[in-house]
């Protein structure tokens, strides 16, 4: 393994978290949720070595992943062999855990894919500079995007 | 700004979706990246070769004293010391291979505590390699004295198929011997580095 290779496997290892959840917000089964997850990596890896830490880590991994899924459901999707993965099914557990998640992962489906990013971003307590960093948009139109996602979820707690 | 919006939220319900949010992520870190396991056993696998080969070296350490009593005794009529020296021979390298295997044996060496792994892998190597400091003296010693028989039953004739087949036999076994004994080392040193790679996370 060179060092840039150790780099990544730490950097992953670290924030693999993060990246499973987008993928699992953006998926609607296990096999989905896999192939974003090896799609993610791969395209880490392909930016890993251009990194150049101006903007945090996680900033950047975050966008990297969002961006893997939101482009990944436009194409609604080819096939890939999973390579890297969790050793976990969150779409067919059933333990109380999963439950919640589940509720968690119904909620946000919901929406489209880019409010997807925002909510997940401010459930995650990043600020809003760093939301509109990572999307691609101002704080501004964050609050706003955040304000309209605000009644589509009260609307949906109401149905 | 944040505050703007919680205020304007059902504050229950988000702090929910974040609670929610926190126990996935608690989920997720108690998970491993399945390829640590496609590692994990990917080592298992060189575990189970390296005893497989043990096996085979012990099984043919037992084998080897009836045979070399037929062989050397019935056969070319060497001294029954000879034999016994060899089958002396063959039983501590019997032994000397149980006890390198039984460091590696235990079947979830690879599932629990990879330090501990990493240990008992590195003591196997470190004592296959020192092993060879008593190996290859022990095999010139007992060449020496297969010589040494030959010339007593031949009276000093070596231009017999015992002598010239026992030689052809002796460099045989030294090369597989020897290669054998590198690869083995490669095998744990690519598991102890693959171990190292996991554990450095």
């Amino acid at each position: 393994m060179t060092t840039l290779e150790r780099q990544f496997a730490q950097t992953v290892a670290e924030h693999k978290s993060t990246i499973y959840t987008v993928c699992y917000m953006f998926s609607q089964d296990a096999d989905e949720v896999n192939d974003l997850f090896q799609e993610v990596l791969v395209n880490l890896w392909k930016g890993f070595d251009s990194f150049e830490h101006r903007s945090d880590i996680r900033t950047w991994i975050y966008r990297v992943a969002l961006n893997t899924c939101i482009s990944l459901d436009r194409k609604k999707k080819r096939a890939a062999e999973v390579r890297l993965t969790m050793d976990i099914n969150l779409f067919e557990d059933r333990d109380e855990d999963t439950k919640q998640v589940d509720m968690l992962h119904k909620r946000i489906s919901k929406l489209q894919p880019f409010d997807r990013a925002i909510v997940l971003l401010w459930l995650e307590n990043l600020p809003y500079e760093e939301i509109g960093q990572i999307v691609g948009i101002t704080a501004k139109n964050v609050s706003v995007r955040l304000f309209r996602i605000r009644e589509q979820l009260k609307n949906m707690s109401n149905d | 700004m944040n505050n703007e919006f919680e205020n304007n939220m059902n504050e229950t319900q988000f702090e929910d979706m974040r609670q929610q949010l926190n126990t996935l992520k608690k989920k997720l870190g108690e998970q491993e990246i399945v390829n640590d396991h496609l590692m994990r056993r990917s080592m298992r696998n060189q575990v189970n070769k390296i005893n497989h080969r043990y096996n085979i070296i012990m099984a043919l350490c037992v084998l080897m004293i009836p045979y070399g009593y037929w062989c050397f005794v019935v056969l070319c009529h060497l001294s029954l010391a000879f034999w016994i020296g060899t089958s002396i021979f063959m039983l501590v390298c019997g032994a000397a291979t149980f006890y390198t295997s039984r460091k590696i044996s235990d079947p979830g060496l690879m599932s629990h505590n990879l330090i501990e792994a990493r240990r008992k892998v590195a003591s196997a190597k470190k004592f296959e390699a020192n092993w060879l400091l008593f190996g290859i003296p022990a095999v010139i010693l007992w060449f020496c004295w297969f010589v040494y028989e030959i010339y007593q039953i031949q009276g000093g004739d070596y231009n017999n198929g015992f002598f010239w087949g026992g030689c052809i036999g002796a460099i045989i076994g030294a090369i597989c011997g020897i290669k054998m004994h590198f690869k083995t080392q490669r095998e744990y040193q690519d598991i102890i580095d693959q171990i190292e790679d996991l554990t450095k996370e």
